[in-house]
């Protein structure tokens, strides 16, 4: 109940927040950036977090979601936009279906590791047909919905923000119910939850559904924001990582850890993107703009944000295993 | 009293060439309290794991409640009635113990408010009350043990199959156990009950069934086993500790 | 076009992927890790290869002298440094962990050496034996095919014949039973992450003539190498061998008879076959349970 409260009243302040920012594009895209990754993570964190079964393949749902309504706008232009979106959870469920019928009867690195290869399967098949786009992507021109003006962006950001509360929301409930005390039972030993009357598969299978149907929401949404994708924007094995990267840094298995760790990590890339960082260091005096060092940085650091995404996960994994949140948590 | 509320017959298992369990036959009856003992290696552990779904048998079949039982998944089995603690305990380490025995409630209700009631009563019956809040991975040995037991009560088995309940811990933790099953059985509850400590084993088994290496080696009410010239000279030849 | 001739490659460059998929299956047998990085060790092996022949002038199939042994190194040092910490860890934190390790590499590979493909083009490169019937081996493949040859003969005697190799044997059958037995186990996972890295650069190193040499080309060949364990059974050596010859045929043969576009999807394919319908591999014994 606190936690409800809790997520009512950020997500009335995250509402309030474009009309204190004003008509600020760059501002509410990073915004918007920084809600769909909590989102995802927090959608990989029902999965992974709550039932300790670690996907490194959302990528895969998040694709399935965007290409199957952009695909489907192509087609049919005319066609409701949230049509497609349901379409995209049904793709999406049939993925994670033949997935987890596949291997949610082993344990140990199985799951990871077929996680891995449907999604390399998903990716290297919409790379190589003709309907997908193949290597060009999908372009959209035009999309439309209840007359809203979808050139800008402030209806992403309430789309995304949406989609967030109610990951959260459907994360909080699952804590105090059956459902959520038998995931995490399986987290910690599956022997155990077997023998205690927990029907394993059926459970994997729950989480990862719909965990991959949250996961297709956010790749339509992303899709109609963006209009343009391929398979490296939305099928990349590095995108499966950064959702899982942002659930650790901010603490795995707890209801605010991916809000925290998207809140850190995306404007850190986006600073690195950009070269803020870069310049700020130069500004500050730290380093000299025309030393070899400089100008190695100012090339180079805005290439080099999935390196350091490399270093945080192993500092990470060594020194902060439980995540930023992990450390505040009281030992009971 | 439903006669052979378990029933096990000629029940085999083999590990590759490994025999681990070879034609085993006993039936249980409702409310009898029964102990299952042997040296160690002697395949009792490995038997609960047939009769419990974990490791299906080789051969040989298990009914329980006339339904035969080969080919179900342990959790089809917990949700029939039948529940097994295990040796070496599996505490869900980062739950707090009231949420370890919430898990077991859960299967017979799916109202968390009534999990919550029927856990806390469970605690209670073991006196773990104190601790409903600590983590159950944080726990003392004999702790955990009564963990696990009043987990698997929390499931409301007819019949409870104890690993060992008692390995590891000292007399007056043993005894309150004893005094805990004593009350069980006495609610109704059917009890298998592996054990090493044969002061355990007779001051509260109807009958006993004895293993040796992997085979049935005798089977009586606790005096006559505690006579029987095959049963002494297995515990003396082979290696077996209290 | 004659069904022998991709036959005949298939098991020369499966025989190379052999040899990785050899690496990540001692990793896993001695450490249960799975290895993420194995593929840019690989792609870190090619570099390697590829650097001693523009910048030193040494054969590529030469430069395995240098290359065995600094891999070694390499990976002896990484396990003592990080790999480690995390042996008792939650087996996807030791999965994090090699993964991060993998994004170092290659993301340093792309600033140091950018992200244009590198070839490497030696003499031999593109001649080859014409044998009857119109097939035709290329020399390099043949050549790398009988290194690996060489190197697995010494390491099947080097595991099976040295004590260090028993032990290594023991520490893969059981952990705690080869420390009870008084085997440094901590000192056996170094040195199996040491063979493993060995085993990755040499198998980077012996495709380098063949392939783009490229920061992310490690990518491809971690899921390959993956496949090969599975299929051979995760931890089992002579297994992970059969099964990087399988790979290389079906490889070779789906890009014949398919297209090479597909060639991938088909190895995955095979990959969820082998888990759906035998999980402990061709040849593995710790079945679904690890
Ligand atoms: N999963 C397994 N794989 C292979 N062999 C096994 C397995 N489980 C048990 N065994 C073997 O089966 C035999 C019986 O073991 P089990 O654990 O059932 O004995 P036990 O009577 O419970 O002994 P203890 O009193 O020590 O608990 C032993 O030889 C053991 O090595
Ligand atoms: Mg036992």
């Amino acid at each position: 109940m606190k936690q409800i409260a809790l997520i009512t009243i950020l997500a009335a302040a995250a509402f309030a927040l474009p009309l204190v920012i004003g008509e600020n594009p760059y501002i509410t895209g990073i915004l918007i950036s920084v809600l769909m990754m909590a989102a995802l993570s927090s959608a990989w964190n029902i999965l992974g977090g709550y039932a300790g079964q670690y996907s490194f393949g959302h990528a895969a749902y998040f694709g399935a979601g965007a290409y199957t309504t952009l695909i489907l706008l192509t087609i049919y232009p005319t066609l409701n936009p949230l049509i497609c979106v349901a379409l995209g959870i049904i793709a999406a469920s049939i993925i994670a279906l033949i997935t987890g019928s596949i291997v949610f009867r082993l344990r140990g690195h199985y799951f990871g590791l077929a996680s891995i290869a449907v999604a390399e399967i998903v990716r290297l098949s919409v790379l190589n047909f003709d309907f997908t786009g193949g290597a060009q992507g999908i372009l959209l021109s035009d999309v439309s919905l209840w007359g809203l003006d979808l050139n800008s962006k402030n209806p992403f950001y309430y789309g995304m923000l949406l989609v967030l509360v109610v990951t959260l929301g459907i994360t909080a409930y699952l804590r105090t119910s059956k459902t959520g005390y038998y995931l995490q039972a399986i987290r910690e030993d599956q022997d155990a939850a077997s023998s205690l009357g927990i029907n394993l598969s059926y459970y994997k299978n729950k989480s990862l559904l719909i965990s991959a149907a949250l996961t297709s929401v956010l790749g339509s949404l992303y899709g109609l924001y963006i209009r343009f994708i391929d398979t490296s924007a939305v099928l990349d094995l590095r995108l499966s990582i950064e959702i899982i990267l942002t659930a650790i840094i901010g603490g795995v298995g707890t209801l605010w850890g991916p809000v925290v760790g998207a809140l850190l990590l995306v404007p850190l890339a986006e600073m690195l993107r950009s070269n803020l960082l870069g310049d700020t260091l130069v500004k500050a005096g730290l380093v000299s703009e025309t030393s070899a060092l400089g100008i190695f940085l100012k090339e180079n650091l805005a290439h080099a944000h999935v390196l350091v995404y490399g270093i945080i996960t192993v500092l990470c994994i060594l020194y902060l295993p439980k995540g930023i949140l992990g450390l505040f948590r009281r030992t009971k | 009293m439903i006669q052979d509320l378990l029933r096990i017959s000629h029940v085999s298992k083999h590990f590759g060439g490994n025999v681990a369990v070879l034609d085993i036959s006993f039936s249980v009856d409702e409310k009898q309290i029964v102990g299952l003992i042997g040296p160690n290696g002697a395949g009792k552990t490995t038997l609960f794991n047939c009769i419990t779904g974990f490791f299906p048998a080789t051969s040989g079949e298990v009914i329980f409640d006339t339904k035969k039982i080969n080919d179900l998944r342990p959790d089809e089995i917990c949700r029939l009635g039948m529940a097994r603690t295990w040796q070496r305990v599996k505490p869900l380490g980062s739950l707090s113990v009231l949420e370890n025995v919430m898990v077991g409630a859960f299967s017979v209700t799916n109202k968390a408010r009534q999990a919550e009631e029927n856990a806390m009563e469970q605690l209670k019956r073991v006196g773990l009350t104190d601790y409903a809040s600590k983590s159950a991975g944080s726990l003392p040995i004999g702790l955990k043990k009564k963990l696990e037991l009043a987990r698997v009560l929390a499931t409301e088995p007819k019949l409870l199959l104890l690993d060992e309940i008692c390995g590891g811990l000292n007399h007056t933790e043993t005894d309150t156990i004893l005094d805990i099953i004593r009350t069980i059985r006495q609610r109704g509850t059917t009890i298998v009950f592996i054990e090493h400590d044969m002061k355990a084993v007779t001051s509260i088994c109807d009958r006993i069934v004895v293993l040796n290496s992997g085979e049935m080696l005798a089977e009586g009410n606790p005096e006559e086993i505690t006579n029987n010239p095959d049963v002494i000279a297995a515990y003396l030849g082979g290696g077996h500790h209290a | 076009m004659s069904f022998l001739q991709p036959l005949l490659s298939g098991i020369l460059t499966g025989g190379v992927y052999a040899l990785a998929g050899i690496g990540m299956s001692l990793v896993f047998g001695v450490m249960n890790i799975s290895n993420f990085a194995h593929g840019d060790l690989m792609m870190l092996g090619m570099y390697l290869a590829y650097f001693a022949f523009t910048l030193l002038h040494i054969d590529p199939y030469l430069s395995l002298v240098l290359i065995i042994p600094t891999a070694f190194l390499f990976g002896y040092v990484l396990e003592k440094l990080l790999i480690n910490r995390v042996i008792n860890h939650p087996h996807q934190n030791q999965i994090l962990l090699t993964i991060g390790l993998g994004l170092i590499m290659s993301n340093t590979a792309l600033l140091a050496f950018t992200s244009d493909p590198k070839i490497l083009t030696t003499s031999y490169s593109s001649s080859a034996f014409n044998l009857a019937g119109g097939i035709s081996i290329s020399v390099p493949l043949l050549l790398s095919f009988l290194i690996t040859c060489v190197i697995i003969t010494i390491l099947y005697v080097f595991l099976s014949k040295s004590t260090t190799g028993m032990a290594l044997r023991a520490t893969s059958q059981n952990r705690e039973a080869a420390q009870l037995m008084g085997i440094n186990v901590a000192k056996m996972s170094a040195i199996a992450f040491g063979i493993g890295t060995a085993l990755a650069a040499t198998a980077g190193a012996l495709i380098a003539p063949t392939y783009y040499i490229h920061p992310l080309a490690g990518h491809s060949f971690l899921l390959k190498a993956f496949t090969i364990c599975v299929l051979g059974g995760l931890g089992s050596v002579v297994g992970a061998g059969v099964g990087g010859v399988i790979i290389g045929v079906v490889e070779s043969m789906s890009s014949t008879y398919l297209s090479s576009d597909w060639k991938d999807v088909v190895v995955f394919m095979i990959f969820l076959a082998v888990l759906l319908f035998r999980p402990q591999g061709l040849f593995g014994n710790k079945g679904g349970q690890s």
